[in-house]
């Protein structure tokens, strides 16, 4: 089933919505965060290779974005899982303290399809792994800005059911095993967006999301929630941190 | 003996200059690189041996300004990418013994893991760095890596994995590389990694980033 993303509703049955390039919000300054770099202080030579990049990645990036959405008991919510479907998944409170206040819980996935991928790959093996790591960087941004995209369309769509939404919440990421992708994949048509796992849970393509929303009365979508979460070290956080703080910046201006 | 010319090699080491039509960096445009740099030191009869110790000495300023936040990973590339320009010329005389690589290093993502950007960058900044590396690739069985191991005396291997799943896979890897041989060394990397999981699965290091492997072989080969 494919829907125009207006007509989302709570649907019982996988969604598939529409979505193209001219969607996603490509934001050049956030990929030099991305590579490290202060807001607006990436060497003007590598931004000329995130310009080069972007520019054409409006011609290799196929992005698909679709979920399902289920009911859940809330009664049966522990602090460290939820079930969906009579499947548990173990998580941490972080996901759990927000998922027990929803009424329901959309599965999704998206993906912005394999060529960036395969550039990327290509111009490491012939031996410019510079390129091939902005190519990379850049990829991971518009898989990231396809699922903000299919994030906003629920929330919207929800809202005209006065319903809200929580966070997105992916396997590998708040003490969330990657080996649940196969329980949620499993919920899920086949081949979903096009998206497969391999047997150690990577999805294919690679620059894919997955992950769960909660969706109900009385939820709310934070800004940044790295700050709750307690996994160490984490590669990701100092960069969801930057990004967040720069939003906000852009926000109050 | 040139010394102005050995410092200049250093330089573009540090800077990423690899040669003069690239545009890399802006402060030394129309400037010959480390390509041009080396042909013609070699010609002037400088030693080989002190060609790379210059650009080790660049590799290792570059690599501290890295750990110091004041640069970042393309930084780090475009240094190797220097070096690489370097180590073009001077192939000749590892081949003939005159000048010798810090080590050997195998390295590859473990089985069932596809990723391969991490293991890349680190596999370029480690070769950068003088070391010999031998990419296995991706989804690297243990048997792969044993037999690495086995061909390769003395060798030092990284491993690297992303997923969490394959941590596991990880850990049968490091075991079974160390009961086989016991001494060789094994750093492990990625981003489920931390130090805590390299002890937990008897690794003998781990590095968070490209130049965490580089200090880390570079003390392991002084010992």
């Amino acid at each position: 089933m494919s829907v125009s993303a207006s007509a989302i509703k709570i649907e019982k049955e996988a969604v598939e919505v529409k979505i193209s390039f001219e969607d996603l919000l490509i934001d050049k300054n956030e990929i030099g965060i991305s590579l490290g770099y202060s807001a607006g202080k990436t060497p003007s030579y590598f931004m000329n290779m995130v310009d080069d990049v972007v520019k054409k990645l409006s011609s290799l990036c196929q992005p698909k974005a679709g979920y399902k959405i289920f009911d859940i008991d809330k009664s049966i919510i522990k602090p460290y899982g939820i079930y969906i479907e009579n499947a548990f998944y173990k998580m941490e409170k972080i996901i759990t303290s927000q998922i027990k206040k929803s009424d329901k819980v959309a599965v999704f996935v998206c993906t912005i399809g394999p060529a960036m991928e395969m550039w990327s790959k290509e111009l490491f093996k012939q031996g410019d792994s510079i390129l091939g790591y902005i190519v990379d960087t850049v990829a991971s941004a518009a898989v990231e800005s396809t699922a903000d995209y299919l994030h906003n369309q629920i929330e919207n769509s929800v809202q005209e059911e006065e319903m809200k939404i929580t966070n997105r919440y992916s396997p590998g990421y708040c003490n969330w095993s990657v080996s649940d992708q196969h329980l949620l994949f499993s919920l899920l048509p086949k081949n979903f967006c096009g998206i497969s796992l391999t047997g150690s849970a990577l999805m294919m393509p690679v620059k894919s999301v997955s992950g769960i929303i909660g969706i109900g009365k009385n939820v709310k979508r934070m800004k940044y929630i790295c700050g709750k979460c307690t996994v160490p070290n984490c590669a990701y956080r100092p960069y969801y941190l930057a990004i967040n703080k720069r939003r906000l910046a852009k926000n109050n201006n | 003996m040139n010394e102005a010319l050995i410092t200049q090699i250093g330089i573009c080491i540090e800077k990423g200059k690899v040669n003069k039509a690239s545009p890399y960096p802006g402060d030394m445009i129309g400037q010959e690189g480390s390509d041009e740099l080396t042909r013609q030191a070699l010609s002037e009869g400088i030693g080989p041996d002190l060609i790379l110790q210059a650009c080790n000495s660049g590799m290792q300023r570059i690599g501290e300004r890295f750990s110091r936040n004041e640069v970042f990973v393309p930084e780090l590339l475009m240094a190797a990418k220097s070096m690489n320009a370097v180590m073009a010329h001077l192939k000749p005389y590892f081949q003939t013994g005159t000048v010798k690589a810090k080590g050997k290093f195998v390295i590859g993502t473990v089985a069932g893991d596809l990723h391969d950007i991490g293991k890349n960058l680190v596999s370029m900044v480690v070769e950068g760095n003088g070391w010999e590396v031998i990419d296995l690739g991706v989804d690297v069985k243990t048997a792969k890596f044993v037999d690495s191991v086995k061909a390769n005396p003395g060798c030092i291997v990284g491993l690297s994995a992303l997923l969490t799943t394959t941590m596991a896979n990880m850990a049968k890897t490091v075991q079974e590389i160390k009961n086989q041989f016991p001494d060789t060394v094994v750093i492990v990397g990625g981003a489920p990694l931390s130090t805590k999981a390299a002890e937990q699965m008897k690794a003998d290091g781990y590095a968070s980033d490209p130049q965490g492997a580089v200090a880390f072989l570079n003390k392991v080969s002084r010992n």
